[in-house]
């Protein structure tokens, strides 16, 4: 009966051309306009690392000035000073983790005739790549002494690697990084969390950094964060070591926390320790100090910003436009319809058959629109990367339609047309077919 | 317009198909007026003077990297050979790119020993060419000789002891009153510098900070490795002077890396994601509006179909095309009017909603007649062909068996 | 076949109550050829379409081939009208963008049959009525009676035991009429039950049975081979 109802659909969509296609052109459109807003909200607040992301925790201490919280209501600022990031380094609680901030380097291979470019690194403890599961193409990375003392030693990422060595295994040879050597002791694969979730201090979706130095080589060089640096104190900070010793907070913090127990006593250390720094004046605040997993900790950050939550917002109600109109012209086309419809009922469809014609009809219209918004979302994607995305960064990858997106918007399409054709569906359904056979 | 009464009676037959129009219409109208409004606070804010002459200042960034480098003289030599460049008008060091969104910024209050954090502002080191580079316009006192200008590394204990600020920072701290003379602290008031000069506008880096018109500048330059130089050129030779300015300082010093950077490309990349919300407000509002109005065509046609004989035997009751054609207008005006009525609360509770959630401004109430306006011409745009059809129907019609 | 009781109907609006037929009684036993007449306004259609199971009725009884139909669900009643009752319609009705190929299927479809035997059964209609020829002929490319035509085979298609004609042929010249008739009097001799609403006079006559309604009530039962002289003025 499906390939009849299918058939007679097919039929009837061909006999108004017109109407038909600006049936299937308003969903489209509207399916259109609603995959590209969810496509790349869905991107902006997809788990970037969704195997663990329940027992990586973001830790925040509220070292903020008495005056006014970071943000209200009384968020902590999301980064650490020096200080408090080297003494929560020395507990054993948390089985992995590591303090890390973004700096920038001139980078030069071992030819001296190398031109040398500017690089993004990132200064992190030992644990950073067992944290995030990195990938490692060759390799892997530095020992507990490279965080605690100076070892010039580094890991590159796969651009970098490409760019210094022309991709090849480059474990065991040297760089120069502002002119002082390092050894490449690991190389990572292609590595690009999105977003980029363990520094959304420095713009969201920004690239991976490319090379990684171990934590050790900050104080000796007197390596500057490339990101923001944030203070509420007067501090007068005249050199690199004041600047260590000072409020400001730069440094991002992760800790894996495997259960609740660890969760827990880890939470009670750092109640602990800032209720011993509060008997050394520091911390005016009340105490706040917060463990916040991976998808917590983007919400908390506005990751997925205003702009796009409205597009969303309102491209749904476009799509609720485009059903109303569609309700209009299917209410239109099906009672032109009814005294066909009344025949067949004379013949022995039931009405429940009719309804199921129509509905049949009705979702052929979503998914023919279904497929032309999918283009149209592809199209739209391309035009709003244009219009966002920057060149260097990672953000290129929101505007990117995948499987599971598709299908959703079949899915949609299906149901928002079958949605609009129930009620036009229903009411030529129940017409009485005695009166629409006399006269036609 | 008797004919109100029998044509609403005839709509009210109707009530779903009614409906469904003025639902349409209600929903488009509060789309696009919330839209619309946001299109122009963006455009709004976009468009803010910025008092820089911004489509000739280029920025060059240097970075050196060999461990012998001089700051303090690579940076006496580079403003030499800049400023000596044909096409150059001025070269300042300068922190900070306004409206790029990376900058420095401080509290600032006129009093003295204050607890208070103050006002946050940007602040911007410059030396004696500095307002020319930028094309700033100084409304009230002098701009830094070369002898008030220090050059000091980074992290270090001594500050100048003069700065200019924005206007808008000069009346916000002071007033009505004169702030030339007067001191402006920082850092909990222990420090201070005093006021020599006021610029009409000076933007911060950050777009969309409050405290955007706010900046204060210091006779100062930083000696460190990386090295900002503001430079304005001649109008209109900007694009042809960047690969020389960059060509001249490799030669000069080869240990560094170069970079340039627009004004224009700077403030564009700020702008961008507001740039880009309009663009896409614009084409959806666009877009619903066609769509809205293929519907009305649409279902206007159907119901001329559905009505022809009804129209013939008006035809041949007397009714002439004009008042068929009118019928068909005053129904239409008359949905969009419901629509318009219900678009408008509806409009209202989207913005406030918006309002509550997105701390987006109130909406301005002169958009409702405005898009009401719209709203109508568009109904009789869409309706129109319809209608005309309706109104050629052969009287005729009425006795011949269909 | 068709057993009606004191069946009972009226229309109700804000102002007006009418009754479109009241204490109807009529019985057709299987086999039979009936023409109904009377005037425009008298309860024909009304009969015919609670007869055709098109409408309900508000009180009395009916038995479609032994069936109480009163009460029964919407399905049921649409397997009824499928499988026991063939339409034939003055104006047709045939849907004009099938060919008739499918327009025969229509009912078939609803019956459920296997596509084996609705080919079978379509072209043995089509052939019975004349127009084997044409089966993928568009309605529009035939003529009036062959559309009638067409719309007997689709009736006659599912082989049901009772025919309900309304006007069958009344937007028909008088020879394509008298060809309807002529089929329809086959079908009658095959030993088809046939009800047949009309009001042309000789039409009528040529029924073996015939009845005469009047102000929603069978007035005239027993007029048999005489028409009405009121029923030949309408």
């Amino acid at each position: 009966m499906f390939a009849y109802y299918l058939r007679l659909s097919l039929a009837s969509l061909r006999r108004h051309p017109a109407l038909s296609a600006l049936m299937v052109l308003a969903i489209a459109i509207g399916i259109g306009v609603c995959m590209t807003t969810l496509t790349v909200h869905t991107l902006m607040s997809s788990d970037p690392i969704p195997w663990k992301s329940d027992k990586l925790f973001a830790v925040r201490l509220d070292s903020w000035g008495p005056d006014r919280p970071w943000e209200e209501p009384n968020e902590p600022p999301p980064e650490l000073n020096w200080r408090d990031a080297t003494a929560l380094m020395a507990s054993d609680i948390p089985p992995r983790h590591a303090a890390m901030f973004k700096s920038m380097f001139t980078v030069q291979n071992e030819d001296p005739g190398f031109a040398p470019y500017m690089v993004e690194a990132r200064i992190t403890h030992k644990d950073f790549f067992a944290l995030f599961d990195t990938p490692f193409l060759h390799g892997g990375g530095w020992g507990d002494s490279a965080d605690k003392n100076l070892e010039q030693v580094v890991v590159l990422g796969k651009v970098a690697n490409d760019k210094l060595f022309g991709g090849e295994n480059s474990v065991g040879r040297t760089i120069r990084l502002d002119e002082r050597e390092f050894k490449v002791v690991g190389v990572l694969a292609d590595w690009q969390p999105v977003p980029k979730f363990y520094d959304v201090n420095n713009g969201n979706f920004d690239a991976a950094e490319d090379i990684y130095l171990p934590w050790g080589t900050a104080q000796p060089f007197q390596l500057r964060t490339a990101g923001n640096t944030n203070g509420w104190k007067p501090e007068n900070i005249d050199s690199f070591d004041a600047f260590l010793n000072s409020e400001s907070v730069w440094i991002q913090f992760w800790a894996e926390l495997p259960d609740t127990e660890t969760k827990a006593r880890y939470q009670a250390f750092l109640d602990a320790y800032v209720g011993e720094q509060k008997k050394l004046g520091r911390f005016p605040r009340p105490l706040n100090n917060r463990l916040s997993d991976v998808n917590q900790f983007m919400s908390e950050r506005h990751v997925v910003g205003d702009d796009n939550r409205v597009l969303v917002g309102l491209s749904f109600l476009f799509l609720a436009v485009c059903l109303i109109n569609m309700v209009g012209l299917l209410l239109a086309k099906f009672l032109g319809k009814a005294p066909e419809l009344a025949l067949r009922r004379a013949l022995g469809a039931s009405q429940w058959q009719i309804v199921q014609l129509n509905l049949v009809e009705v979702g052929l219209v979503g998914l023919l629109g279904g497929v032309l918004g999918l283009g149209l979302a592809y199209g739209g994607l391309e035009a709003v990367k244009t219009l966002y995305a920057s060149n260097d960064g990672n953000d290129v990858r929101l505007y990117a339609l995948n499987l599971p997106l598709a299908l959703q918007a079949m899915a949609i399409a299906l149901a928002a047309s079958l949605l609009a054709g129930l009620y036009p569906a229903l009411k030529v359904g129940r017409l009485a077919p005695a009166g629409l056979l006399k006269t036609q | 317009m008797s004919e109100i009464g029998p044509i609403l009676r005839a709509l009210l037959r109707n009530k779903t198909s009614a409906l469904l129009i003025a639902g349409q219409c209600a929903l488009t109208l509060a789309i696009v007026v919330n839209a619309l409004f946001i299109i122009v606070a963006r455009q709004e804010l976009m468009q803010r003077p910025t008092g820089l002459d911004g489509e000739n200042i280029v920025y060059v960034q240097s970075m050196g990297f060999t461990r012998d480098f001089r700051p303090e003289a690579v940076i006496r030599e580079d403003l030499d050979l800049l400023r000596r460049l044909p096409g150059v008008v001025a070269a300042s060091p300068i922190n900070a790119i306004p409206l790029s969104g990376g900058g420095s910024s401080r509290g600032y209050s006129k009093e003295e020993n204050t607890e208070s954090e103050g006002i946050g502002a940007a602040y911007y080191e410059l030396d004696e060419q500095g307002q020319k580079a930028l094309g700033l316009n100084l409304t009230a006192g002098r701009w830094f000789r070369p002898e008030d200008v220090q050059a000091l590394p980074e992290n270090t204990d001594q500050y100048p002891y003069q700065a200019v600020i924005s206007q808008a920072m000069a009346r916000k701290l002071y007033g009505e009153d004169a702030p030339l003379g007067k001191r402006l602290y920082f850092q909990n008031g222990q420090r201070s510098v005093a006021i020599i000069g006021v610029v009409e506008h000076l933007p911060s880096a950050w777009v969309h900070a409050e405290n955007f018109p706010y900046s204060v500048v210091y006779p100062r330059i930083t000696t460190e490795k990386f090295i900002r130089y503001a430079l304005r050129t001649e109008p209109g030779r900007r694009d042809e002077l960047m690969p020389v300015v960059e060509q001249a300082l490799r030669k000069a010093n080869a240990g560094r890396i170069i970079r340039l950077r627009t004004q224009s490309e700077a403030s564009a990349r700020s702008y961008r994601g507001d740039k880009a919300m309009n663009i896409i407000l614009a084409s959806v509002s666009g877009l619903i509006v066609v769509i809205t109005a293929l519907g009305i065509v649409g279902l206007a046609t159907f119901s001329v179909r559905r009505r022809t004989r009804q129209i013939g035997t008006r035809r041949a009751l007397g009714a002439s095309q004009w008042q068929v054609l009118r019928y068909f207008l005053v129904e239409n005006w008359l949905l969009t009017t419901i629509g318009v009525l219900l678009g408008s609360g509806l409009a209202v509770a989207l913005n406030l909603y918006l309002v509550e959630t997105y701390s987006l401004e109130r909406l301005n109430l002169w958009y409702l007649p405005a898009a009401a306006v719209l709203l109508w011409l568009l109904g009789w745009a869409a309706v129109y062909a319809p209608a005309r059809r309706a109104s050629r129907i052969s009287p005729a019609t009425a006795t011949r068996n269909i | 076949m068709l057993s009606m009781h004191n069946i009972s109907k009226v229309f109700r609006t804000d102002l007006v109550q009418t009754h479109a037929l009241r204490d109807f009684s009529l019985e057709v036993a299987a086999g039979e050829f009936v023409a109904v007449t009377g005037p425009s306004g008298s309860g024909k259609t009304t009969f015919l379409n609670i007869a055709g199971l098109l409408e309900n009725f508000d009180g009395g009884s009916y038995r479609l081939d032994g069936v109480d139909v009163a009460g029964l669900s919407d399905s049921a009643l649409a397997r009824l009208r499928n499988e026991k009752i063939g339409f034939i319609f003055q104006s047709f009705n045939l849907i004009p963008d099938l060919n008739l190929f499918d327009n025969v299927d229509v009912p078939l479809r609803y019956r459920g049959f296997s596509a084996a035997e609705r080919k079978q059964r379509i072209e043995e209609a089509l052939e019975k009525v004349g127009l084997g020829a044409r089966m993928k002929h568009l309605p529009s490319q035939l003529s009036g009676g062959q559309q009638q035509r067409a719309a007997i085979a689709r009736a006659l298609a599912g082989s049901p035991r009772f025919l309900l004609a309304d006007e069958p042929t009344g937007n028909l010249d008088s020879l394509m009429a008298r060809q309807v008739m002529e089929l329809l009097e086959q079908l009658h001799e095959e030993g088809t039950t046939i009800v047949m609403v009309t009001h042309d006079a000789e039409l009528a006559r040529r029924a073996p049975r015939n009845i005469h309604v009047l102000d929603g009530a069978v007035s005239d039962l027993h007029v048999v081979g005489t028409p009405s002289l009121r029923a030949a003025t309408v």
